[in-house]
């Protein structure tokens, strides 16, 4: 089955010459593709570098690229990431990428369950070794590892297990990126991102709460057509997707400008769709398409629903002050206690250094 | 460089401490201050001390600095009446009637009020950097004033003027990533928060302090041993 080249699979799956290059058009935009990965790299023939269409280029890839299996691993997650792909607007691309090409393993969906599944997995890896893409949802709990078993081994064990032979790692959500909400403070059971325990692959983390589909869509299909990954940010996010912050790309961007703020979410500036800045929203520093590819097949996302940006693609976004606390507020302050406190000390060491002035002051008497 | 952990440090546990220190440094100075020595008050007053009080802080806050013709105040020192007032004028409205700082005022005390519109406190916070800018010259070429400054001075100057254009760059978003001045802004909130207690700038409470015993005096109505 590894012989036969994508373009082959998706013709016996049922899909026409005609759909097949609609869909790589598709999937090139998915990919936020306005310039080409370096093509040596990728492992592309050299008679495709000169191409000027990014659809076609994604079409004679396909053509001549054997397809590449995926393995799904679910740790402390809520599944909402499978669910917003499963549930997505978009059903060709994302039904083609996931079910068609690639998924050969993944907790929720698949139809078999118990040792039949795991054994496929064992198979898939071995046979696969070093070429299949490993996808990982929810955090790994390091601290208590009991929190997490699947068939009777350790989130951690089974990470490092699929890893080993995997071409690449991604991470989708916050849990699997950042360590999500099981990581949010006090942190029970020890939770960590994919990107801390995995250190000798390279991981892209598809960030958010959920991970936007077709951002996670995108950076799978750059990957099976390009065989290397997007370019990425210092959080190893694709840049395609998490070069700009909700706020550079946000509709309401000029009401901010303007200085027009809703203050309550049922107030005239509310109805009249102004800035939520001070009902707290984190769009300045939030990175990630939200604003521009938005939700439900581009037809809304939070903040144009009236929502402020809770900034869910950002590590620690649990912790990071209140979701509808402003932006400019300090995210700890003393407790009246430490100021009384401070202020006694102060008073003290004042006064004592007051006194000892007086008793060193030498009195000149005039006579 | 990771401005989002350094945003996250600057805007809590950095912040705490500033504040803890201010509060701190402000007790310790308002005590070394009284401490000083009083002299004894034998003769009683026969006129009213709250009174003279009043008035004094009338004809400093209310008063002078609008009818400058009185005194002469805008003839003798131009630059120094009309940049040092703006310049006091502009941060007394950003700190408390700018929205982001209402917030933070919020915050602390569960108290909020109705703020000023963006551009409004925008444009202010233009003629405040001005203004300081204004100053800075005006201590460099004024022959008394070179005489009286010192490294103090200029960190005065500086610790203030880090918060504002600081400030100014994040609404603006003048340079990208938005963390990185917004924790430059928040770094330089709190070395500003530690320095007060420490420095002339804390006349923004010894002026009510030396105003008041001013005024107490003033009002006093009595033969002065």
């Amino acid at each position: 089955m590894s012989e036969e080249t994508m373009y082959q699979h998706l013709r016996r799956e049922g899909v026409t010459r005609r759909d097949f290059v609609k869909i790589c058009g598709l999937l090139a935009g998915a990919m936020g593709l306005n310039t080409f990965p370096p093509l040596r790299s990728s492992g592309l023939p050299q008679s495709l570098a000169g191409e000027p269409n990014p659809g076609s280029l994604v079409a004679r890839a396909l053509a001549s690229k054997p397809r590449v299996p995926v393995l799904w691993l679910e740790f402390q997650d809520c599944a909402g990431c499978s669910e917003a792909l499963t549930r997505s607007q978009s059903p060709t691309l994302i039904d083609l990428v996931l079910s068609k090409i690639s998924v050969e393993y993944h907790e929720t969906l698949s139809a078999a369950s118990g040792f039949q599944l795991e054994e496929n997995k064992m198979e898939i890896m071995k046979k696969y070794a070093g070429k299949y893409l490993l996808v990982v949802e929810g955090s790994v709990p390091t601290g208590a590892p009991e929190y997490c078993f699947i068939g009777g081994r350790s989130a951690e064990e089974l990470l490092l297990e699929a890893a080993k032979g995997a071409a690449a790692v991604i991470a989708t959500g916050n849990c699997a990126t950042f360590g999500g909400i099981p990581k949010a403070k006090p942190n029970p059971t020890g939770a960590k991102g994919v990107s801390e325990i995995v250190r000798d692959k390279p991981v892209v983390n598809i960030s958010g709460c959920p991970a936007i589909p077709e951002v996670f869509t995108g950076t799978l299909a750059h990957f099976i057509v390009f065989g290397a990954l997007p370019e990425l940010d210092r959080l190893n996010r694709p840049l395609a997707f998490y070069g700009n912050t909700i706020h550079d790309r946000c509709l309401r961007r000029a009401f901010y400008e303007a200085g027009k703020f809703a203050l309550s979410f049922d107030d005239e500036g509310a109805r009249k769709g102004w800035c939520l800045y001070k009902l707290g929203c984190k769009g300045p520093t939030t990175y990630n398409a939200c604003a521009s590819m938005k939700w439900d097949g581009g037809l809304s996302f939070p903040v144009q629903s009236g929502h402020p940006c809770l900034g869910c693609s950002e590590p620690n976004f649990w912790d990071g002050g209140g979701f509808y606390q402003g932006q400019s507020t300090p995210l700890s302050k003393p407790t009246l206690t430490a100021l009384g406190v401070a202020a006694a000390a102060g008073a003290v060491v004042g006064a004592a250094v007051a006194a000892t002035n007086r008793s060193t002051k030498k009195h000149v008497t005039i006579e | 460089m990771d401005w989002k952990g350094t945003l996250e440090f600057a805007r809590g546990p950095f912040f705490e401490v500033a504040l803890i220190v201010f509060v701190g440094g402000m007790a310790y100075r308002l005590m070394r201050v009284v401490l000083l020595g009083w002299s004894r008050d034998r003769v009683p007053s026969k006129g009213s001390k709250l009174k003279g009080v009043v008035i004094s802080f009338l004809k400093g806050i209310v008063i002078w600095p609008f009818v400058p013709w009185v005194k002469n105040t805008f003839g003798k020192k131009p630059v120094m009446y009309l940049a040092g007032g703006l310049f006091h004028f502009g941060l007394f409205v950003i700190i408390f009637l700018g929205t982001p700082h209402m917030l933070v005022w919020k915050s602390l005390t569960g108290y909020g009020w109705t703020t000023l519109p963006l551009p409004v406190v925008d444009w202010l916070a233009a003629v405040t950097i001005v203004a300081m800018a204004a100053l800075f010259i005006n201590r460099l070429v004024d022959p008394v004033l070179k005489l009286i400054t010192g490294p103090a001075e200029w960190l005065n100057w500086l610790f203030v003027f880090l918060p504002m254009v600081s400030g100014y760059a994040m609404t603006h978003h003048l340079i990208s990533p938005y963390e990185m001045l917004f924790s430059l802004h928040m770094i330089a909130v709190n070395v500003m928060l530690i320095w007060i207690p420490f420095s002339r700038i804390s006349h923004f409470m010894f002026y009510f302090f030396s105003k008041t015993i001013h005024g107490a005096q003033f009002g006093k109505r009595a033969v002065t041993p």
